[in-house]
């Protein structure tokens, strides 16, 4: 029962990259911002753990499926996991938020969209593959 | 409460961190479109929150000291939990934005090279000279490091600085222009499209502390702040223009040099004895000599461009016996304080030996005076060397 917390994070996180792989994102839209974006992320939001730990406001439960590995006073392991796959899941709400807001905006001219827009996204729209596959 | 402060910290943070990435990264129309994705991620983020903490909060994971939450909850989630979220949204896209900027046409910079001005005009080389006053009266009052004396001692090394030098800069452009000796170690010239950014991060920089400060102080905290204060923007503001104002312009300018010890004795309460009056009035003095004395080089920029000063007014050879005079003065002033006060009646001896070789001075040799005033802001800080071991005195023989 330990590893289950661990596990549904690990996985959340997978499925976040998934996504981001899927539709050219965040890492694999630009692999060096978006790990500087994660590093600041992650290492801000510890910052923020640490300062609620030191003031006594954090306290870890006894949880049954929490591993119970602590990586210092009230911190377990699988907080800097979730924390990534925080960032991650917010960066892949905004960055896919973005994508349609663009999208919708530019939908009365859609063959203007410039060449790079789809090399950015290094496949043609998913509505055309969709078309493809019904036919 | 401990939370929901703790929280709103990082989130204050975040959106200025987020919104200056924005601001920088992103064309208006895109900086628009920035913020409604922001606000759908974050919307769908909270519904997210809402549920998932719940259920890791249900699970037993972690918890709350209750004391230090609101107690305001959704599911079981403490709202304060949803300030990471926000903070998240607010800050991190902006930070992709502004690091993913190159795809897009660059917009121009306003503020570009604001901060590095800004420190440069602050006059680094006198930090010191305003957070050492207020830093050694409060730790010889209070005799611990507390947070006052640390957020105080911050305040006047940096931010207080900031306005007093920026400020000056901005209304001075005028008058700086035809001086070659504001572009180095005594300040610099500030580019006019910067005047108004200069001064807001004069304000920004300065409210927050000041306020922060009187909090921690009585009325009479209230009073010795806002005179700190007021010296400061008066010295050179437009309308008020201080510093144009002979005589006014050296008291003001000892002010600036003075009330920071004023204010850290009035916040730690200290008690007003016959003594430290006396060193308060020969501090004054000694800053009233600086001050006129550091006019006497300008005597000449300052007349072609119609500006008055103590040293215009009463000419370079009378200003300069004046500051003698001054030092001489607050070095026997010195003698008259408890032991070990008397010590520090020497640290008078060189600025009276610095200055003294030009009491013949005239008007046309007054540029020349630059000389001593550049060893002036070295001796000052050999004085603050001798303070310093005074001060260690003092504090053995009253512990």
């Amino acid at each position: 029962m330990g590893i289950v917390y661990l596990a549904a994070l690990l996985t959340g996180t997978v499925c976040m990259l998934m996504l981001d792989h899927r539709f050219r994102l965040f890492f694999w839209r630009d692999a060096r911002a978006a790990a500087i974006v994660t590093g600041v992320g992650i290492l801000s939001l510890l910052g923020w753990d640490l300062a609620g730990i030191g003031l006594g406001i954090f306290l870890r439960g006894e949880g049954a499926i929490a591993t119970g590995v602590m990586l210092g006073p009230q911190l377990p392991l699988e907080e800097p996991v979730f924390l990534l796959f925080l960032v991650l899941c917010t960066m892949v709400l905004y960055t896919g938020a973005r994508r349609i807001l663009g999208r919708s905006s530019r939908l009365p001219h859609e063959s203007a969209r410039r060449p790079e827009d789809r090399r950015l996204e290094g496949r043609p729209p998913d509505d055309q593959r969709l078309e493809k596959k019904n036919v | 409460m401990t939370y929901l402060w703790l929280s709103l910290v990082f989130v204050a943070l975040a959106a200025v961190v987020g919104v200056a990435c924005v601001r920088k990264g992103a064309s208006s129309s895109e900086a628009r479109q920035h913020w409604k994705a922001a606000g759908l991620a974050f919307g769908a983020l909270a519904v997210l929150t809402a549920t998932f903490d719940s259920v890791m909060i249900g699970m037993e994971l972690f918890h709350y000291d209750a004391s230090h939450i609101l107690g305001l909850k959704i599911g079981l989630a403490p709202v304060e939990d949803f300030a990471y979220p926000l903070a998240g949204v607010l800050v991190l896209p902006g930070l992709w934005v502004w690091l993913t900027r190159g795809r897009k046409p660059v917009q121009r910079r306003y503020l570009k090279g604001l901060i590095p001005q800004a420190l440069l005009a602050s006059r680094p080389i006198s930090w010191i000279n305003t957070a050492y006053p207020f830093a050694a009266a409060m730790f010889l009052t209070t005799r611990e490091v507390d947070w006052v004396l640390v957020v105080g001692t911050l305040y006047f090394l940096i931010p207080y600085n900031l306005a007093m030098y920026g400020i000056n800069d901005v209304f001075d452009y005028a008058s700086d222009l035809q001086n070659p000796r504001k572009g180095g170690i005594e300040g610099a010239l500030l580019q006019p499209r910067l005047h108004r950014p200069m001064l807001w991060l004069a304000a920004i920089t300065n409210v927050p502390f000041l306020v922060v400060l009187a909090l921690a102080g009585s009325p009479a905290a209230w009073l010795s702040i806002a005179v700190s204060a007021f010296a400061v923007v008066a010295y050179s503001v437009a309308g008020l223009r201080f510093k144009e104002r002979p005589v006014l312009d050296s008291l003001t300018s000892s002010t600036h040099f003075v009330s920071p010890a004023v204010v850290a004795l009035t916040l730690a309460g200290a008690e007003m004895t016959p003594g430290l009056l006396i060193l308060l009035a020969a501090f004054f003095l000694w800053g009233m000599a600086a001050h006129a004395f550091g006019a006497v080089q300008d005597i000449e920029p300052d007349r072609q461009a119609n500006i008055a000063s103590i040293a215009t007014v009463f000419g370079a050879r009378r200003t300069v016996r004046l500051a003698v005079v001054l030092w001489l003065v607050a070095g026997l002033a010195m003698l008259a304080t408890p032991w070990p006060g008397p010590l520090a009646a020497a640290i008078a001896v060189p600025y009276i030996a610095n200055c003294a070789p030009w009491w013949n001075v005239t008007d046309t040799t007054a540029g020349r005076t630059n000389t001593a005033w550049r060893r002036f802001i070295w001796l000052n800080y050999g004085s603050g060397f001798l303070v310093t071991l005074i001060l260690i005195l003092q504090w053995n023989l009253t512990s």
